[in-house]
């Protein structure tokens, strides 16, 4: 009995170890987005008393920030539903049909997480300066589709293939057709893993760094990653705009993962991938 | 429309784009890698393989590829060790274990960038965090980015920091699957967990360990953002990697057959290591 209590305190203290590690650091960024400039640059406090919004106002008012968001988000969408609508519809193809050269595709798929990042981005960057497009958040989006099209498409092969026939052919002896059996019936029924490649497409997008900071160079087309990135240098080290604008970065992911924590492990089972 | 032309349709609209997003621009880069061109908009030279030969006759080039390897290689045994250690951890029931788990997987959720911005901040030598608990506490001061060594390790302590919760959360699925009669199996031949971790955790959970060591390793020795972010390459070039080398050469240096060629290179590094990994270890496919 005593050492089963013994244990799960240990257990427990370890635990929080897990939780400081994890998370101080979040902690610690937002906590100084909130730090009057005064204290924040003179002296360490865990707890602070006094919290100020005046970073949050300069990223606002004197920086690009918001045009860097609206990009940010802009990019992240396209991507998103571009990569559902492809997605679904070669991971279909492939998981309903008996297609020669099906599992190479399959294997491409794979293979395209291996394709080193400079790879992909130095062509696609150089075919968007040819046709007069370099420089402009479609290019970003394609860039991204690169990492999230195989993604999508493995994971819901996966999917697809663990839904019985029986169900689209049920609905096509009642009559729908298979474009209709596939909208009426195979969509609804997966939306779990269309929640999963919709978070993790959002999540590659949106945290993404390296694509933007070659293919975007032009201060009103940044997304925020390389926004933020590139006032470290001209900004001589506003460590409370920094944090601010970082803070704002990592909230709409926090959110998303509270509510769809499930699908994320999920997808991670399932070897969706990110960085 | 028939069954057949729905399928047809959709296969077709989706590998057309795929050929376009991927294929394309990756063959378009190896052909890069046979012309001179001294930025995006000029005209390409053909200069056939001098590209390869004057990038693998730099010096740089081997000491990016050194580098890279060290990097990668102790990121991923260290993402391993904490990753499958945490997994164990959490697999066991205690007080707010759910709360727990739900925080471990945050680092993997950030953007890199600002990962890497709050690690400067925290490092801060003025006001940094960690620089005044290391100052209370009385330990000597550490400069994170001076020293070749000290550089290399900050990176592969945020790239730990940032991808542990991977591992950890693939092996905390595995470790569901591991039946609880082998454990009573083992239990009753008299072994100590250490010895049920390696002769029943560890085989059955095999596969998911030969996916998550071939993931990892493939993306830390593709990494750009961490180390661009973090040290630019620096000091004097100790800590790039090929692929922060070939971004240098094809963005800043004005060298895109260079840049393609080196990108094309540690491609086919990869594919070799790949091959030779399956070799070892092949997959269990079904």
């Amino acid at each position: 009995m005593l050492r089963k209590t013994l244990k799960r305190a240990t257990l427990s203290a370890v635990g929080l170890a897990v939780v400081l590690y994890s998370a101080f650091p979040i902690y610690w960024m937002m906590i100084s987005s909130v730090r009057p400039p005064g204290s924040l640059l003179t002296e360490v406090s865990l707890v602070p008393t006094r919290f100020t919004l005046e970073y949050y106002k300069n990223l606002f008012e004197l920086t690009d920030y918001p045009a860097y968001f609206a990009n940010s988000v802009i990019v992240a969408f396209s991507t998103v539903v571009i990569t559902m609508v492809l997605a679904v519809m070669i991971a279909y193809a492939v998981a309903r049909y008996r297609i020669r050269g099906k599992k190479a595709i399959v294997i491409a798929m794979l293979y395209a997480y291996m394709f080193p990042p400079l790879l992909v981005a130095i062509p696609l960057y150089a075919f968007f300066v040819k046709i007069g497009l370099g420089d402009s958040l479609i290019s970003l989006v394609a860039a991204h589709l690169t990492l999230t099209l195989p993604l999508g498409v493995w994971f819901l092969w996966g999917f697809f293939r663990n839904l019985p026939f029986e169900i689209e052919e049920a609905a096509m002896v009642d009559g729908c057709t298979r474009l209709g059996a596939f909208i009426r019936v195979v969509l609804p029924l997966s939306v779990p893993g269309l929640i999963t490649v919709a978070v993790f497409s959002f999540l590659l997008s949106w945290t993404d760094y390296t694509f933007a900071v070659i293919m975007i160079s032009s201060d009103v087309n940044k997304t925020i990653p390389v926004g933020l990135a590139s006032m470290i240098g001209s900004f001589d080290l506003r460590w409370g705009e920094v944090m601010a604008g970082s803070t704002l970065i990592a909230a709409p992911l926090l959110i998303v993962f509270t509510f769809l924590s499930k699908y994320f492990i999920q997808g991670l089972g399932a070897g969706a991938v990110k960085g | 429309m028939s069954g057949k032309s729905t399928i047809y349709a959709f296969l077709g609209v989706g590998l057309l784009t795929t050929l376009l997003f991927v294929i394309v621009p990756v063959t378009f880069s190896v052909g890069l890698s046979f012309y001179k061109m001294e930025s995006f908009v000029g005209t390409p030279e053909w200069v056939g393989l001098d590209n390869y030969k004057s990038v693998l006759s730099d010096a740089d080039f081997w000491r990016a590829l050194l580098s890279g390897t060290i990097y990668a290689g102790l990121s991923i045994v260290l993402q391993l060790i904490l990753g499958v250690g945490l997994a164990l951890i959490l697999h066991q029931s205690f007080f707010g274990k759910s709360l727990v788990r739900g925080l471990s997987i945050l680092p993997y959720l950030l953007p890199t960038v600002i990962v890497v911005l709050t690690f400067k901040w925290m490092v801060d030598g003025s006001v940094g965090i960690v620089t005044e608990l290391l100052k209370t506490s009385g330990l000597p001061e550490v400069r994170w980015f001076e020293t070749s060594s000290a550089a290399m390790m900050s990176n592969v302590l945020v790239s730990v920091w940032m991808w542990t919760p991977f591992v950890t959360t693939c092996f905390l699925a595995g470790l569901q699957t591991v039946p609880e009669s082998l454990y009573e199996a083992a239990r009753v031949d008299g072994t100590n967990a250490f010895q049920r971790f390696i002769h029943v955790t560890v085989p059955v959970l095999k596969p998911v360990l030969t996916v998550v060591i071939l993931l990892r390793g493939i993306w830390m020795f593709n990494k750009f953002d961490v180390i661009w972010l973090m040290t630019k390459g620096g000091p004097l070039g100790s800590t790039e990697n090929l692929a922060v080398m070939s971004y240098r050469r094809a963005f800043t240096q004005f060298d895109v057959g260079g840049g393609a060629a080196i990108a094309t290179i540690s491609f086919l590094i990869l594919s070799v290591a790949i091959y030779l990994y399956f070799r070892a270890f092949p997959l269990e496919t079904d």
